[in-house]
């Protein structure tokens, strides 16, 4: 794993709105998630990245270069906007023929690149109508046709599950993965955190212009040690269960939900894991299933924000 | 500074990869030809093509209804009405609203249609961009332009004086040659407020047809901030009049109107054209184009 992005002690205001506020983040190789409620900052960070803000503060550096106006840096790099943007009277083959035309293909090279590219993404069958005729989703499949269409080493997909229909929400997951696991990095925003537990395990979280969490799901979770997690057992005897953790002092509370599920909540899940573990063994109670709902990226994020 | 290599990392591609320009040379060139390829297709598609060419094929019309409608003493000069068509329709009144129609869309439509922040995310020189789309407007804005002044020579020379002769053709050559520099210096002046502001088109119409009108009234040397100014220096129009006692007189007011001559109007209308095209490439370099300028919008 390498750093591909870094932004040390970045801030971007707008006036007098502050976007970021010393922001201190690196990101490695590897599929990573961007999370944040509208507003946190997000499409702010990946402009930044891009090289279309410059920071107010601070220096953002991808591949170890400002990418600020630099053609080495923005050669490898590909970008999926979160808006809409299309040239009017165009189809969805030309606007990705013109935007690798853009990146410096020749004409021959182009119209190669975007076939390859419309194909990879589901849209050749639709990729000489206009896309003022489009779909929402394939609108959007065409905006990632076009970062596609340069094969770029790191791409940059802002909020791309959005006006997606679940199974163009499987299929965008299922490519993501797929770039991850081929060494594609990357980069994926959203506000809804599901997404991006879909597609990768390393996330950071975003706040009002800062950084909140970075790292893996659990790794940020371990850190949150005033936060309970909470535990979700069912098993035939929930109130016998229940016993073994009264005395237990990591255990904040117990609560049952119908006749079948104790819940627990826990400062010390680990312990926690063993009494149940213990208790499984004792022939009155039998236990079915232990889920973890604080391994949501879900339950991080709110833990988080609160 | 990283070393770029340090960043190298094994990628198993999912698509071809592509093929780089092999230097400078090649990749400013290919992008180049991208942006005029572009936005010559853009503007071709465009309903406001059609609506440009009605209105520029106007002027047309002018000489034949004088031809076979008027009896004033004006209408026996083809050179006359050929000159007043050219000067003040094609050159001074067009070549602007084509500036207007086409130039000011050049970077403003990438921003208006929020396509900006995939043109500025793509490895090309930026002068390239820009220069290319200029390249388109110029082609598109001459063809349209410079067919219907040869047309409406072609229907002046119903009048008298005026024919496809050696001389009539100079005049024509003389014509096009000025309409091409005031379709360079207004459509550069129209792509640079199309980089600057959000509505260039209202500033561009407040200018050219407002303010460059107004400083023609107002004594002293405001029109030097005109393009206009240096237009009318190209036309040979006043000095072709057949009234000697006229022309005379045209001379002397010309002169008390600081005259700059028609070459150095020509350099001068060269320099604006290079000076407002340096400054687009500039503000397009370090303005920072979005589309949500404040957190959260």
């Amino acid at each position: 794993m390498s750093t591909i992005i870094s932004a040390k002690n970045v801030s971007k205001w707008f006036g007098e709105v502050v976007a970021l506020n010393d922001l201190n983040v690196e990101i490695e190789t590897g599929v990573t998630g961007l999370l944040g409620a509208n507003g946190a900052g997000k499409s702010t960070f990946i402009k930044l990245a891009l090289g279309l803000y410059r920071p107010s503060r601070g220096s953002v550096t991808v591949f170890g270069e400002s990418p600020r106006n630099n053609a080495a840096v923005l050669r490898r790099i590909g970008y999926c906007p979160e808006l809409d943007t299309f040239y009017d009277n165009m189809t969805g083959y030309e606007y990705v023929y013109w935007l690798s035309r853009y990146w410096g293909m020749s004409a021959k090279h182009a119209q190669v690149a975007a076939e390859q590219a419309c194909e990879r993404v589901g849209m050749t069958d639709r990729m000489d109508d206009p896309i003022e005729e489009y779909s929402k989703g394939m609108r959007q499949r065409i905006k990632i046709a076009q970062a596609l269409s340069t094969d770029p080493d790191l791409l940059f997909l802002d909020e791309p599950m959005a006006g997606l229909d679940p199974q163009g929400r499987e299929e965008m997951f299922s490519l993501i993965r797929e770039l991850g696991d081929n060494g594609y990095s990357v980069v994926v925003s959203s506000h809804i955190l599901y997404e991006v537990e879909r597609v990768t395990d390393n996330v950071v979280l975003l706040f009002q212009g800062s950084i909140m969490a970075h790292g893996k799901v659990r790794e940020i979770r371990s850190l949150i040690d005033a936060h309970p997690h909470t535990i979700h057992v069912d098993c035939s005897a929930p109130r016998i269960l229940a016993t073994h953790f009264v005395q237990d002092e990591s255990v904040l509370h117990l609560d049952f939900e119908g006749e079948s599920r104790l819940v627990i909540r826990t400062k010390d899940p680990n312990a926690c894991y063993a009494r149940i573990n213990a208790a499984a063994l004792e022939p009155d109670v039998e236990v079915t299933r232990i889920h973890c709902a604080d391994d949501s990226l879900q339950a991080v994020f709110d833990y988080l924000v609160k | 500074m990283m070393d770029q290599s340090s960043h190298a990392f094994t990628k198993t591609s999912i698509l071809p990869k592509p093929v780089a320009p092999s230097g400078p040379l090649a990749q400013y060139s290919h992008c180049l030809r991208a942006s005029f390829g572009h936005s010559l297709t853009l503007m071709l598609r465009r309903q406001r093509i059609i609506f440009a060419a009605v209105i520029t094929f106007l002027p047309v019309v002018i000489p034949l209804a004088i031809a076979f409608l008027s009896d004033s003493q004006f209408a026996r000069s083809g050179v006359d009405v050929f000159s007043k068509m050219a000067g003040e329709a094609h050159i001074n009144t067009l070549a602007p609203l084509l500036a207007l129609f086409f130039a000011t869309m050049i970077i403003g439509e990438d921003v208006e249609s929020r396509t900006i922040p995939l043109m500025l995310t793509r490895p090309m020189p930026r002068s390239a961009w820009v220069f290319g789309r200029f390249g388109a407007y110029l082609m598109v804005s001459t063809a349209i332009l410079g067919t219907s002044m040869l047309l409406t020579f072609g229907a002046s020379t119903a009048l008298s004086e005026l024919a496809f002769d050696r001389d009539g053709l100079e005049k024509l050559f003389t014509y096009e040659l000025a309409m091409l520099l005031a379709l360079m210096a207004n459509g550069a002046l129209a792509l640079f407020l199309g980089a600057v502001t959000k509505r260039p088109i209202i500033i561009g119409l407040i200018f050219l047809y407002g303010w460059q009108r107004l400083a023609t009234f107002v004594p002293g040397v405001v029109d030097f901030l005109t393009i206009m100014k240096y237009t009318n220096e190209l036309l040979p129009v006043a000095l072709e009049s057949a009234n000697q006692v006229v022309r005379e007189e045209i001379l002397e007011f010309k002169k008390q109107q600081y005259l700059v001559g028609a070459g150095k109007a020509a350099i001068t209308l060269l320099g604006i054209t290079a000076v407002l095209l340096f400054c687009s490439v500039v503000v397009v370099r370090i303005r920072e184009y979005a589309t949500d300028r404040a957190a959260g919008t």
